[in-house]
């Protein structure tokens, strides 16, 4: 049923692959060019969003207690934290959907408090519901938001055939938002997004609850226009996705901010460079702990797991051999950022 | 840009996608609406005018049909605001997608006001071309029709936005639709002149805003033009304006938290 490009499911699995990549990127030429941020103009370590000492309280919850943060043009920039940490409160604060409590918050050289209408003129916002509107089509959907920004109607229409196509839903450009599966209604609101050519693309959670198909068509759309020099904005709470998409992220649990790093280094810094998981029933694991010695940078138990994390890789299996520890179920494997968030917000479960 | 050409395009824009939403469905939208106040013209206007004679000099199918011009509108202001402003604020998130956009809560009540307007102009203007077929009308001042209905826009609209904004769920609606919009809609003097009741039921009948609509309608439509006729206007322009700024502040609270 699907045209073109979701019909070869290949190229869509390798966002970064010839077909999906080459293809998208002859679509994107003219959003790129309209939007003028490509590496020669404009200043890529400009601060475009800067937050300090950022609030929100609704009537007797501190959502957000306290924040400060930095974001750079071009860059993706992630909001991590389980359910209730205050991303979404922060991000809609920026989007300027959500009036700031406390502290300052500037987005585009604009105060977020009285300048709203000029940030939002450059912000792409997708939120976390889907509120494509369901009495319209595709392509009314695009032109009536389009509209919305004053942008004349011919232009819009161009623009948003070259979205559709972007987003690979061309040729459903009449088709009814009800006819719409999950992926793609997700799909056409950040195409909607992209309409006005925005500055900064601000995603709330936005493959929550897609399939996997789904979701590598939309982190393939983010890095295309990231690559164009989009900044974009993210919250999730998949780790996957922020050690993928994200330049920089944030670690936020309880309203506060707990880590502000690169994926990478901030793996590295927090649960080393080496993870090991030990399957055994609930015993004593006090002979592994201490079998890898001072190599051993901390250790996590869940269920039948124990998890040993090392500053340098090796030196775990290493001392293991020494000894003569033979687990009977073992995995080493490098940390991720899973690994960081469940250590820095623990496993306890939220909502 | 100024701040009043900015509301204007703001507004239209809102407007817009009211009227491209309409597009897809207005057969059965005008058909629903028509329905009600054509089986009124025809079983009491027809049917139970046989048995009332004349009525302040006129026939009785004479004497509702301007008035079942004005509940025409009326219903059309109504219902649309009610029910479209409850979906747009609880299911389709059309409201919180406009917020994303630079459209501000007051740009977008006016705009579901210029569009409420057009729809009491749309639907009011196709019941007016039944009645003209059954030749009821009886004067050019018909023409100014439009004025009395693009109040109703905003009149009638104000407080449907306000309802669907504070209602929880679509009961709450037809609370405001049967305890508010029926009542006046019987006792607004579209079936029979208010001049005889007792003085407090005819007080409680001067306030009611629709009363001064159909005054309007008729006058309008059987030529009765006279000066006093302005103080219907002024009743209406009052209410509109009274009204206006009601919803504004309730959609805000539901829209930016």
């Amino acid at each position: 049923m699907l045209p073109v490009g979701s019909a070869e499911p290949k190229e869509i699995l390798r966002p970064g692959g010839n077909g999906y990549a080459k293809n998208s990127r002859k679509e994107l030429v003219p959003v790129a060019a309209d939007l003028g941020l490509d590496s020669s103009s404009g200043d890529l370590h400009e601060e475009v969003i800067v937050a300090r000492g950022l609030e929100k309280t609704y009537a007797d919850v501190r959502a957000v207690r306290g924040v400060d943060f930095t974001i750079r043009r071009g860059e993706c920039f992630a909001f991590l934290g389980p359910n209730g940490a205050g991303k979404s409160s922060t991000i809609r604060m920026l989007s300027c959907l959500s009036p700031v409590s406390g502290g300052e918050l500037t987005v585009l050289g604009q105060r977020a408090d009285i300048g709203a209408r000029r940030i939002k003129e450059r912000l792409g916002i997708v939120s976390q519901d889907d509120n494509v509107d369901p009495d319209l089509s595709l392509m009314e959907n695009l032109l009536v938001y389009a509209h919305y920004f004053g942008m004349p109607s011919a232009e819009a229409r161009q623009h948003a055939e070259e979205l559709l196509t972007f987003m690979q839903l061309e040729g459903r450009s009449k088709a009814a938002v009800r006819e719409l599966s999950g992926g793609m209604r997700r799909r056409l609101v950040i195409a909607r997004a992209l309409m006005h050519r925005p500055d900064i693309l601000v995603l709330d959670e936005p493959t929550t609850g897609l399939d996997p198909q789904a979701r590598l068509l939309v982190w393939g759309a983010v890095q295309q226009l990231k690559a164009q020099g989009v900044t974009v904005v993210l919250t999730t709470h998949y780790m996957d996705e922020a050690e993928r998409l994200a330049d920089r992220l944030v670690v936020m649990d309880h309203g506060r901010i707990l880590q502000e790093d690169a994926p990478r280094p901030l793996i590295e810094r927090t649960v080393g460079r080496e993870a090991v998981e030990i399957w055994h029933r609930q015993g004593d694991d006090q002979p592994y702990i201490a079998a890898a010695g001072d190599a051993l940078l901390l250790s996590d138990r869940h269920g039948d797991t124990l998890v040993l994390y090392a500053s340098e890789p090796g030196r775990i299996g290493q001392e293991f051999a020494r000894q003569g520890l033979a687990p009977e179920r073992m995995l080493v494997r490098p940390p991720n950022l899973e690994d960081v968030f469940l250590t820095l917000t623990g496993r306890d479960l939220r909502e | 840009m100024n701040g009043t050409s900015r509301l204007l395009r703001a507004a239209a824009a809102v407007w817009w996608r009211d009227f491209v939403a309409w597009r897809k469905f207005w057969r059965s939208s005008i058909l629903l609406n028509f329905g009600e106040p054509l089986t009124n013209l025809l079983a009491l206007g027809v049917g139970l005018g046989a048995y009332v004679a004349v009525m302040q000099g006129v026939s009785f199918l004479q004497f509702i049909a301007p008035g079942l011009l004005a509940v025409t509108a009326m219903n059309a202001v109504t219902f649309d605001a009610g029910f479209e402003t409850y979906d747009k604020l609880n299911s389709s998130g059309v409201y919180a997608a406009m917020l994303t956009s630079p459209l501000t809560v007051p740009e977008i009540v006016l705009g579901e006001y210029l569009w409420e307007a057009t729809r009491a102009i749309l639907y009011g203007a196709v019941f007016f071309l039944v009645i003209l077929a059954f030749g009821l009308v009886h004067s050019w001042w018909s023409l100014l029709l439009p004025l009395p209905l693009i109040l109703f826009g905003v009149l009638f609209t104000a407080p449907a936005l306000y309802v669907a904004a504070v209602a929880r769920t679509h009961e709450q609606l037809f609370y405001y639709f049967s305890l508010v919009i029926t009542p006046m809609f019987m006792f607004s003097g579209v079936f029979f002149p208010v001049a005889h009741l007792p003085w407090i039921v005819r007080d409680l009948i001067y306030i009611l805003p629709l009363y001064h609509g159909v005054l309007l309608t008729r006058a309008m439509v059987l030529g009765q033009m006279a000066p006093s006729i302005l103080w219907q206007f002024v009743w209406l322009i009052g209410y509109a304006a009274l009204l206006a700024y009601l919803p504004v502040r309730a959609l805000a609270r539901r829209l930016t938290t």
